[in-house]
């Protein structure tokens, strides 16, 4: 290849490579800037370098310390969720059965209904004055009298939870299920040859064959599930108090509310490094079992 | 090769120079008719809105008006950010708990000048000037319109109870206890006496018992008055409504304007605080059960929120002459009058003043007296919008003390 034809493959990514950079590395840059200054909107005239002032705060603020403790028990909690029910769900849709098709589609609902359709509604199911959800748990003697599950700190976050659980097993349903249809049949043939029962025939062959897409799902699932702010914001707002407070959500509330950008910043750097330092680890350890 | 690198290169010169010089426009306000942006939060421009900007612009040729709906849930953080991005509207609606911040800022262009040489304004109420005129001497504010919050009660459950409207605030709690009540014997609450409203918004009805009790944001002094012994015990009285005496429903510290009127509105709650600007809703579905009285009084005398709304023009606008002229419009008693019939709220003009009235006009008016506005302090915004909510919830759920919110919140204004 002549030395100038190389230039030829750059100039095709340069325009991806440009909106890439005005929308998303330079917004991060900023976003980097910001959290190193005291950066509060009405007050223009302080505003100043201020150092790791900010990401100090963050670590003696209890806010920030319950919101973290927050973040890892969401994503935990909603992720497994998911995946267990995702991974049902697919064995079952993998099954032949009479309207499986119309199954299959509409198992997607809750997934391609909007975000703050599915915060709305679930809202109002859980009312603790009208909600249906009360209703059924009171008629089917579970409680007694109507509980207030978004206005109760030690339900709130659960029951958010739940609501997300619901809107986003599909997604690992529908993986799950292309990754079942890819299982050559022979494997499992073969095995029954040899007298594998299905305990064996799911343990060693589903799920090894199916973990590249397992992985590849739980890694993107855990980023959308840790940056999601919408439903929860809708549903409580981050109360009762603090006690639905997520990093994205005292995020959200420190520049919106407060206008304290540079400390609203440092949140979301700090959650972006959480993030980071995760997926690096999941990565390498995918990357280690993959050479083992 | 060549032949694409080049077509390439120019479409990249040929976006970058549209995408830099678009903003660039030579501003042709001169011979060009004056547009001024004005930006509102309500539902309903059809009402009230079109109408008045179609009047005004054909009583003012060379001037049109582009409004612009803003969701009301966000309206004060785009303003804010608009402002800081430099492209703020011409004019917006404003409230008055934000006037701190957007002068903070340097947003805001004083209007004295205009207001004196201004027919209308010694037709607008003079309590209205004298609330909306800021601590630095500048008018910022054109008022647009007001309401003050008064005490909802269903007027057949008190019959029927044999109660009457409470006037201090010992009887308010008996009231609220005597409505509180299993109506179809099933051994649950079904009525709730009083309709608290816990989440974003709901530090009015805090006020109405907490700063008529002994508490006060500032003395004259300018000394906080939020943590005295009164001002701790009127804090946990209001707290007490729903943790000890229970006359809230259990979902209180999560309810938001539409639940407490819903609950209103289903009879799950027998009174609650607001405005008129529910009132055609309410009346709607409960009609003469409903009525309405001035707040209850507190231990010190009467405290109510006094609601207000305002048009700011911007001092970044290119056009502030049309800008005040369009504020100034929707000041005058006949298009102010107009746009009331879409905001369901009370007119600032004293010529638009009705004798007699509904009796939702009634209790607004027979509590103008003591509606009181919150302090014109930058911290007041966050203090409306997230710090009040999170610590009132946790006050409710018992996780704080009522010591320590109001510490929290003197804190906060001390910052």
């Amino acid at each position: 290849m002549k030395p100038r034809s190389r230039i030829f493959p750059y100039s095709l990514i340069t325009p991806a490579m440009v909106i890439t950079i005005l929308i998303i590395f330079i917004p991060m840059f900023r976003t980097l800037t910001y959290s190193l200054t005291n950066y509060i909107l009405w007050k223009p005239a302080e505003r100043g370098f201020a150092g790791l002032e900010n990401y100090r705060k963050a670590f003696t603020d209890p806010i920030f310390l319950l919101s973290l403790k927050n973040t890892v028990i969401w994503i935990v909690v909603i992720i497994t969720g998911q995946f267990l029910l995702g991974l049902g769900t697919a064995l079952l849709l993998n099954r032949d059965f009479i309207g499986r098709g119309v199954a299959r589609s509409l198992i997607l609902i809750p997934w391609v209904t909007p975000s703050v359709i599915t915060a709305l509604m679930w809202r109002w199911m859980y009312d603790g004055n009208q909600g249906v959800i009360n209703e059924i748990l009171v008629r089917m003697g579970i409680l007694d009298v109507y509980f207030p599950f978004l206005a109760n700190s030690h339900t709130a976050l659960w029951a958010i939870m739940f609501a997300l659980l619901w809107q986003g097993f599909p997604f690992f349903a529908i993986m799950i299920l292309a990754g079942l249809q890819s299982i050559p049949n022979e494997l499992y043939e073969a095995s029954e040859v040899d007298g594998a029962g299905r305990r064996i025939k799911f343990f060693r062959i589903t799920l090894p064959m199916l973990k590249p897409v397992i992985l590849t799902t739980i890694l993107l699932r855990t980023i959308w599930v840790a940056n999601s702010l919408d439903i929860i914001f809708i549903m409580t707002g981050g109360g009762p108090g603090y006690s639905t407070h997520t990093l994205p959500v005292y995020s959200y509330i420190r520049a919106y509310k407060g206008f304290d950008f540079g400390y609203s910043s440092a949140i979301a750097v700090l959650l972006t490094i959480f993030l980071i330092a995760f997926v690096a680890v999941y990565i390498r350890s995918i990357l280690k079992d993959g050479e083992s | 090769m060549k032949k694409i690198m080049l077509s390439l290169l120019c479409l990249l010169v040929a976006l970058a120079v549209y995408a830099g010089g678009g903003s660039d426009v030579p501003d042709a306000a001169e011979e060009k008719p004056q547009e001024v942006t004005f930006w509102y939060h309500f539902d309903d421009p059809e009402t009230a809105l079109n109408p008045l900007i179609e009047k005004f612009e054909a009583e003012n040729p060379g001037i049109t008006i582009k409004a612009e709906r803003v969701a009301w849930d966000v309206y004060n953080q785009k303003l804010l950010t608009s402002v800081a991005g430099g492209n703020p509207p011409d004019v917006a609606q404003v409230k008055l708990w934000w006037q701190p911040q957007l002068v903070e800022m340097g947003a805001l262009l004083p209007l004295e000048d205009y207001i004196s040489d201004w027919g209308g304004k010694s037709d607008v109420f003079d309590k209205i000037w004298e609330l909306t005129k800021y601590s630095d001497g500048h008018q910022y504010y054109m008022p647009l319109q007001m309401v003050i919050l008064y005490l909802y009660y269903r007027t057949d459950m008190f019959d029927e109870l044999g109660l009457e409207v409470p006037k201090t605030r010992a009887e308010f709690l008996e009231t609220a206890k005597a409505l509180t009540r299993d109506t179809d014997g099933d051994g649950n609450i079904d009525v709730y006496g009083f309709g608290i409203r816990g989440a974003r918004g709901g530090h009015d009805w805090w006020g109405t018992f907490v700063l008529s009790s002994g508490a006060e944001f500032f003395d004259d002094k300018g000394n906080s008055g939020l943590t005295t012994a009164e001002a701790i015990a009127a804090n946990q009285w209001f707290i007490d409504l729903y943790r000890v005496h229970e006359v809230s429903p259990p979902t209180t510290p999560s309810d938001g304007f539409k639940e407490i009127i819903a609950n209103m509105s289903s009879g799950r709650t027998a009174m609650t605080i607001h405005h008129l600007g529910s009132s055609k809703q309410l009346e709607e579905v409960l009609g003469d059960k409903l009525s309405a009285a001035p707040v209850p009084m507190g231990t010190e005398g009467s405290w109510t929120s006094f609601g207000d709304e305002e048009n700011a023009v911007f001092a970044a606008t290119e056009v502030p002459d049309a800008a005040f002229k369009w504020a100034a419009f929707l000041a005058t008693a006949e298009n102010n009058a107009v746009w009331q019939k879409s905001s369901g709220q009370v007119s600032i003009n004293k010529s638009n003043a009705a004798a007699g009235g509904s009796r939702f006009l009634q209790a607004t008016t027979d509590s103008a007296d003591f509606a009181g506005v919150l302090p014109a302090h930058p911290g007041t915004a966050e203090f409306v919008e997230s710090l009040w909510p999170a610590l009132m919830q946790q006050a409710f759920m018992g996780e704080i003390t009522s010591e320590e919110m109001m510490q929290s919140i003197e804190d906060h204004f001390a910052q």
